[in-house]
């Protein structure tokens, strides 16, 4: 009988041992890197998607066949070197731009497709609805677009974002606003309104705004939090318009962006500066719109690159190439850079990591150093900081010109190699309708 | 008074662009009592063909009401007699849910075809007018928003006149009463709901061709005008043209007013909130009758 408790042990051992075994994946047998990409492919968030899912495919692209000349992070070979060479596999699932469906779809990801890192969702907000998710299951996750300060704030253990957060972007807006009085601006700009939408990516750069407002010298006058999917935005034009802000910080969606045109118009109202935080102003089918229409000309926002310098860089423009095959031609937008950027960043950790098990991705990915010669975009390079944030990823300013096209003017010495001069104050109607449009 | 006058002004013209969306519910849903989740989605293909037809063959939008109009009335028959002929003999949530599977299957075509991009018409005559307006008492009109609510005027009169005063529309009225007895006097009731169902699409369609000119246009436009609908068709009361135009007006000064003065996050449910307050006194809406 004393055989019984014996041999039990010994079984518990050997299926403690073959649980082991099995959660330890040795590089020689990886044949497949699977990534999950949960993205919000149909629904209200489907233009964002579209565009990570673009992406998406010219990472795996990138990494899965050979460009000999291009410097980003697996470019040259095929495959992943420290994986003996393995593909890389998207499994893409849309969630509507629903979260519970999204949660649902993190689920199966991981337990059904057994996937190695999760990647999106592409937006904060369903993003940190899936969070808790990843994090029971204990697997990389990483959303790189994601702009609110809260998703690495949380300490997470398996969350990493390579791309600026809304604090930086946003900081960026009113060090430039400050720092231009400065460097000859105006300096009467006294007022300021806040008018954004009302979900979680609106309201934390709200929120960053209004503290940082009264910090560059502005009286924060009106500020107005309006429905996503407004229909119309009429009486909120007509607030603003009572409040007269020197400067307007606007944090909208492309439609609303555009009914708020629409009745701005109008009521002829424009403020001296219009200034922006993602939204329209990241949407590339709003910015090519505005060069039919001059709508967008004097606009400006926080970008994560200096999007008229990079395109000077060879890797750029080769990697545009590559994107426009699954786009149907459309040139990358900034998100679709900060999306690529992420993702090569993935790849280039999974590699170092030399095996899929996640704490040895966890480990190549807090050991990044990645330098800005490998990178598409003006990041200084990639390195986490304690929460898992890219402490190297930066913010600029650039303005739309009359030309449709995104200018540089701040940081100063990046301004300067753009050579651009501001647009002040934001021209009237009248003068967008009377200028010759790009477009045209 | 001149803010609080201009809120009622903007409002009353939003009204009309919502009384043209809610004018093809007023019918299928309002009249054939036929429940139709996926009339954002007739609204949807309506902007997508105004804005197709202008950038491949330069066809303002106000020209392209008559082919897209002509395509969704074939669209709204089809659909009717392929889907909605057998779902109208089961269970209402039969109903639900096919046109929420029909709402989905339009949507993600459009993404298929058009993709998730936003798309924006320029150059229409109502673009171009975009800055115009007409001042009244310190008050400001938009012409191009004046222009699409003479519109809706329009199709409203067209409609009540063919319901009210015609044959045909009183041949609609007895087929959505009781089926039987029109059948008892000749009349064909599938003929009537696919007619129905033809209109109800075409209309709304032709105010998505409107609605081109003043909203982007993309896969999920429909949702929120679709909400607006169907609270403006129940306050006006179910059948009632003159009640869904008079609601659609309502609305628009509710959300309108309230934006004016209170949080304007919380337009749409200062809407819902005069629906329910409404709703207490009048449950048949305000012009409907039990």
């Amino acid at each position: 009988m004393r055989r019984v408790p014996l041999v039990l042990s010994a079984g518990a051992c050997l299926l403690f041992a073959g649980v082991l075994a099995s959660q330890t994946v040795p590089a020689a047998n990886v044949q497949e890197v699977l990534v999950g990409e949960l993205l919000p492919l149909t629904g209200n968030f489907a233009s964002l998607g579209q565009q990570y899912l673009w992406a998406g495919q010219t990472v795996e692209d990138i990494v899965n066949n050979d460009y000999p000349d291009l410097t980003v992070p697996l470019g040259p070979g095929k495959g992943f070197p420290g994986l003996g060479g393995a593909a890389l596999k998207l499994v893409v699932r849309d969630d509507q731009s629903r979260g519970d469906l999204a949660r649902t779809l993190a689920e199966q990801l991981i337990t059904v497709n057994k996937i190695h890192w999760l990647n999106g969702e592409g937006t904060s907000g369903n993003t940190s609805i899936i969070q808790p998710v990843v994090e029971s299951f204990g697997i990389p996750m990483s959303c790189h677009p994601c702009a609110s300060p809260t998703l690495t704030e949380k300490g997470l253990q398996w969350f990493w974002r390579t791309g600026p957060n809304d604090k930086t972007m946003v900081a960026s807006v009113f060090t430039f606003l400050r720092e231009w009085r400065e460097q000859g601006g105006p300096t009467d700009l006294k007022t300021i309104a806040l008018f954004t939408c009302d979900n979680l990516f609106c309201q934390d750069n709200r929120k960053i705004a209004a503290e940082l407002a009264p910090k560059a010298g502005f009286q924060v006058v009106l500020d107005l939090t309006t429905k996503t999917g407004a229909t119309t935005l009429a009486s909120e034009v007509q607030r603003l318009q009572a409040a007269n802000p020197d400067v307007l910080f606007l944090v909208q969606y492309p439609p609303e962006t555009s009914i708020f045109q629409g009745d701005a118009k109008r009521a002829g109202w424009t403020p001296k500066i219009i200034a922006t935080s993602n939204g329209a102003y990241s949407d590339q089918t709003w910015l090519e719109a505005q060069k039919k229409t001059n709508g967008g000309a004097g606009w400006l926002g926080r970008d994560p690159t200096a999007i008229d310098l990079v395109q000077d860089r060879p890797s750029w423009r080769k990697v545009n190439e590559i994107y426009k095959k699954y786009s149907r031609g459309q040139n990358m937008g900034e998100l679709a850079m900060r999306e690529i950027t992420g993702m090569l960043w993935m790849a280039d950790t999974i590699n170092r990591a030399k095996s899929v098990e996640p704490a040895a991705l966890a480990k190549a990915a807090s050991e990044t150093n990645m330098g800005p010669e490998q990178l598409i975009i003006d990041y200084k390079g990639v390195r986490f900081d304690k929460t898992h944030q890219n402490e190297l990823a930066t913010g600029v300013v650039t303005q739309v010109g009359w030309d449709g096209e995104k200018h540089t003017i701040w940081p100063w010495d990046l301004a300067k190699r753009a050579n651009f001069k501001v647009l002040y104050p934001s021209p009237g109607w009248q003068e967008r309708d009377t200028k010759p449009k790009p477009a045209n | 008074m001149t803010l609080l006058l201009q809120a009622v002004v903007n409002g009353l013209e939003m009204g009309f662009l919502y009384a043209l969306v809610a004018v093809g519910l007023t019918i299928i849903w309002g009249l054939m009592e036929m429940i139709n989740f996926a009339h954002g989605e007739f609204l949807m293909l309506g902007m997508f063909g105004a804005w197709w037809l202008s950038v491949t063959f330069g066809l303002d939008p106000l020209v392209a009401i008559v082919p897209v109009g002509l395509a969704m009335y074939a669209l709204g028959v089809l659909i009717y007699r392929q889907l909605m002929r057998r779902v109208q003999q089961g269970d209402p949530f039969t109903q639900i849910f096919a046109t929420i599977g029909l709402l989905f299957l339009l949507q993600n075509s459009a993404v298929a075809v058009f993709t998730s991009d936003y798309r924006y018409l320029s150059n229409t005559v109502l673009t171009r007018l975009s800055g115009a307006n007409l001042h009244v008492l310190g008050v400001s009109v938009g012409v191009p928003i004046l222009i699409g609510a003479l519109l809706a005027l329009v199709l409203f009169l067209a409609l009540y006149l063919l319901i009210d005063r015609t044959e045909f529309g009183l041949a609609l009225q007895a087929t959505a009463e009781d089926r039987e007895a029109a059948m008892l006097v000749g009349i064909r009731p599938q003929k009537m709901f696919a007619v129905a169902w033809g209109l109800g699409a075409a209309l709304v369609a032709v105010a998505g061709a409107i609605l081109a000119n003043f909203f982007a246009v993309f896969p999920q436009v429909g949702f929120p005008f679709t909400v607006l609908a169907y609270a403006i068709v129940a306050l006006g009361g179910f059948g009632s043209i003159l009640g869904t135009l008079l609601a659609a007006l309502l609305v628009g000064v509710v959300q309108s007013v309230t934006s004016v003065y209170l949080e304007p996050a919380f337009k749409d449910a200062f809407v819902f909130a005069s629906y329910i307050l409404i709703g207490l006194c009048r449950p048949q809406g305000l012009f409907g009758r039990f």
